[in-house]
């Protein structure tokens, strides 16, 4: 996920602001990712973007704007893509990332 | 005559001037780096099933330990948080406790500058994660090793079924 340190930026909207997010796909065994928006105790905020969940192949790249009510701006302190893991029948531990970007 | 050789003369130094600027222009080559981190899974582990009543990923007991690889390319940008399961995502169902136990710790790194990693981390979740300050940029790889015990010390069987249990590598900007 880039930038590491994202702003808010106004967006066209009255009340709404927006950040503009850069994820790559590293992982060959992930191909979905979730996106959230959490506060200092990880609490999450409400927010919105074309897909809260999304697809992205192997070593691709996607841009998503993520937007936020200005009375939300100032709690919201990470924002972060996690793997979705797609269920398998082996006894195999699986393993999760989280990656995240923090607002300064 | 010598108005037309001036004239000329402007003419051709004005012109020399604004190639001069075109030429400079184009040899600029922009770029900015950004600090990133990415997460990648290097072993894929499972558990082996050393006795009726323990699910471990211990080479030894015929598991395999996951590994998973974090890269950075900013120091002190990013802080890894590694967990080791403390539920099974899928399982039959169980009508009695497990206990879990488990290590994470630095297994490789890209330079001897991180030698420090393992020392440096401190532990939350009751101990299941474990924080890295990632303060040098580069790789490191992490092993996770778990433990499932049925029976909450009595020793009882796992039910019959299929077993999943979640790893969970963070990379948390600082």
């Amino acid at each position: 996920m880039t930038p590491t340190y994202p702003k808010w930026q106004t967006s066209m909207i009255d009340g709404v602001h927006k950040t503009t997010m850069e994820m790559f796909n590293k992982r060959q065994d992930v191909k979905w990712y979730e996106i959230g928006v959490f506060d200092e105790e990880w609490n999450p905020i409400p927010f919105v973007t074309s897909y809260k969940v999304i697809q992205l192949d192997y070593l691709n790249h996607v841009k998503f704007d993520v937007y936020i009510t200005s009375n939300n701006k100032d709690k919201a302190e990470y924002i972060c893509s996690l793997s979705k893991l797609r269920g398998n029948r082996n006894n195999k531990p699986m393993i999760a990332s989280k990656i995240c970007s923090r607002f300064k | 005559m010598n108005k037309l050789f001036t004239i000329a003369l402007m003419l051709g130094l004005t012109g020399c001037s604004l190639f001069a600027s075109k030429v400079e222009a184009g040899t600029n080559i922009n770029g900015t780096v950004e600090s990133r981190c990415t997460v990648n899974t290097d072993t894929s582990g499972y558990y082996g099933n050393p006795n009726a009543y323990t699910l471990t990923t211990l080479p030894a007991s015929a598991g395999q330990v996951p590994v998973i690889r974090i890269d950075t390319s900013l120091a002190n940008a990013y802080k890894a948080q590694i967990s080791y399961p403390t539920s099974f995502s899928s399982s039959p169902s169980l009508g009695d406790t497990v206990v879990w136990t488990g290590t994470v710790a630095v297994d490789q790194t890209s330079s001897s500058d991180m030698s420090g990693y393992q020392a440096a981390s401190t532990t939350a979740d009751g101990g299941a994660m474990r924080i890295y300050p990632l303060s040098i940029a580069g790789a490191t790889w992490f092993s996770v090793a778990s433990v499932a015990t049925y029976g909450g010390g009595q020793q009882k069987a796992f039910p019959g079924g299929s077993y999943t249990a979640v790893v969970i590598a963070e990379c948390v900007a600082q």
